[in-house]
């Protein structure tokens, strides 16, 4: 029971923690969502990467996500320690999201970063940020 | 130069569509050779899943059946990467070889990284290396993109190009099926003045060579045949005239002669010839006489130094069949015998050439001869094959001819018509004289 309400506060103290942020963010969107971003805040997802390999990096940072979409074979991987590779499928809900964030010459158009809260597999719990292109909306309150 | 100028408008014309169909023909090759690179290219994107999944294949199962299959999608992966940059080299896409390239050095780099180390420790854990896994494959990924637009960069500019080709082709073909089509208009028109002008021009001489041409006249004791035939080319219609005249009750004036050159001004030198010689023989009855008068008389009227005269002049007795005549070079008069085609000799050269006097022969006919004139349509005539009738030709035909005049003349023509295949070189004037003693049942 202790365990419990521990790992809520937890919870709740990183949701706090990263609300401040995300909400501070430019272009990001709290609720309530609005305008260029393909989800909003609430909506339930799937993470599947459209590359030939279709799990998903969950990042620790947007800006870090928006170098290794855009840099060199060696610049990402010395990205790497700061993503975890999710299983494609990987539940997640959407927390917030920055339109046309990712911009890259490899993208023919701009990306979004959503940020998210994984919700099934060995990662649940876990946080951070995706790219727009690998999410699936799999329901939405909207 | 109408002809020269269509000539070289269809060399043109041609010309331009073998170069057009080369460069269409080339453009099609090297869109042929993009489309295998684009197939060859995604080859190389599958067999790359391909290898991964073996290496995956073996790591969790062992099978050595995933190993035999990953070295085989290597050495597949590796022939269509030499077929890709083949292809990039011969459409000169430098910057695409250089993207494969990087694009084969990061497949080299993932087998020595990732999937060699699986192979030799198939126990590893693969999840250790699926991000380092990933970044080859999002890395990959990008170069085969970028790979991918260029070559539908190529493509589209290459179909653009055929388009381009294909509407140049169009309106050059347009431009030149106008231009002959204006050409041919004005040919036609050309040619239709032209044709307009010599049928003109045909008609007239014609319209000339009938009023000048003699109507036969019933002479004593004579029977006598005509016919003319004009060449079938209307430029050749000419100057062939021939004459039978009643200078006495005894006495006939007969005359054939031939005037070179053709058209209206020779048709009108008929009517000269038969008037004049009409005129002198009334005064003078010696055929060489009558000749050398009408020489100076054409000299002194005929300005044209190219125009010259060949005629037969001959003076029949009725009643004592005797032939007086002089020939001006003119060489198609005979006698057709009871045995045998006699031919007649020259006295001289042809008129309007040289003031000279010119002789008179005199032969005596025989009841049933025949006199035979024609112009030189007759011995100059060719059969299909261009052989010449000749002399002993048209005394052959002569020989062979009935011996009534009409119908000796009749006969002549349409012989000598069979023989150019319905074709006349030259105008064809005959005269046929046949005597009979007075009082013979067949003297007139």
């Amino acid at each position: 029971m202790l365990r419990k309400a521990v790992a809520s506060i937890l919870m709740l103290a990183a949701f706090a923690y990263m609300q401040p942020a995300l909400a501070h963010a430019p272009g990001a969107k709290g609720a309530p969502p609005h305008g260029g971003c393909k989800v909003q805040v609430g909506d339930r997802v799937a993470l599947y990467g459209t590359s030939d390999d279709p799990d998903v990096f969950i990042w620790d940072s947007r800006f870090r996500m928006r170098d290794y979409e855009g840099g060199s074979f060696d610049q990402m991987r010395a990205l790497l320690p700061h993503a975890t590779l999710a299983p494609a499928g990987t539940r997640a809900t959407v927390e917030a999201c920055v339109d046309n964030f990712v911009q890259s010459k490899y993208l023919s158009t701009p990306d979004d970063a959503v940020g998210v809260v994984v919700t099934s597999g060995p990662l649940r719990g876990k946080r951070g940020w995706v790219v727009g292109d690998a999410i699936r909306v799999i329901w939405s309150h909207h | 130069m109408w002809t020269a100028f269509l000539v070289i408008a269809v060399v043109i014309a041609v010309q331009g569509a073998f170069q057009t169909r080369a460069s269409i023909a080339a453009t099609f090759a090297a869109q042929s050779r993009i489309v295998r690179a684009q197939l060859a290219l995604e080859e190389m994107r599958r067999l790359q899943i391909d290898e991964e999944n073996a290496v995956r294949g073996f790591s969790l199962t062992h099978d050595p059946f995933y190993y035999t299959q990953y070295l085989g999608f290597v050495a597949r992966f590796d022939g269509k990467l030499v077929e890709v940059r083949r292809a990039l080299h011969a459409e000169g896409l430098v910057a695409g070889a250089g993207l494969l390239s990087d694009y084969a050095a990061l497949q080299g780099s993932w087998r020595g990284k990732i999937a060699e180390p699986l192979l030799a420790h198939p126990g590893r854990d693969v999840t250790s290396i699926d991000k380092e896994n990933k970044v080859f494959t999002d890395v990959e990924d990008r170069a085969v993109q970028s790979l991918r637009d260029m070559l539908a960069a190529r493509s589209a500019s290459l179909t653009r190009s055929t388009q381009e080709q294909v509407n140049r082709t169009a309106y050059a073909r347009a431009f030149f099926v106008l231009l002959f089509g204006l050409l041919a208009i004005l040919f036609n028109g050309f040619r239709g003045r032209l044709n307009r002008e010599l049928e003109e021009e045909r008609t007239t001489t014609e319209i000339l060579q009938r009023a000048f041409r003699s109507e036969t006249v019933p002479l004593p004791n004579c029977e006598v045949g005509s016919a003319y035939l004009a060449a079938s080319s209307h430029l050749a219609v000419g100057g062939d005239v021939f004459d039978l005249y009643r200078l006495s009750d005894t006495l006939a004036l007969l005359l054939i002669a031939d005037v070179s050159g053709k058209g209206i001004d020779a048709a009108v030198l008929t009517a000269f010839i038969k008037f004049t010689i009409r005129g002198i023989a009334l005064r003078r009855r010696d055929p060489g006489a009558i000749l050398q008068e009408f020489n100076t008389a054409f000299s002194q009227t005929v300005e044209n130094p190219y125009l010259f005269v060949s005629m037969f002049v001959g003076v029949l007795d009725t009643e004592t069949l005797q032939l007086r005549y002089a020939s001006a070079g003119h060489d198609s008069a005979f006698i057709r015998r009871s045995t045998n085609v006699q031919q007649l000799m020259v006295t001289g050269p042809v008129l309007g050439v040289m003031e000279e006097p010119f002789g008179s022969k005199v032969v005596f006919l025989e009841d049933g001869e025949t006199v035979v004139l024609a112009t030189d349509g007759l011995t100059e005539a060719r059969n299909r094959q261009g052989r010449l009738l000749g002399e002993e030709g048209a005394k052959a035909l002569i020989a062979a001819s009935s011996a009534q005049p009409q119908l000796l003349a009749d006969e002549l023509l349409a012989q000598v018509r069979a023989l150019g295949g319905n074709e006349m070189r030259d105008d064809l004037a005959v005269l046929a004289v046949r005597v009979h003693e007075a009082g013979s049942s067949d003297a007139s």
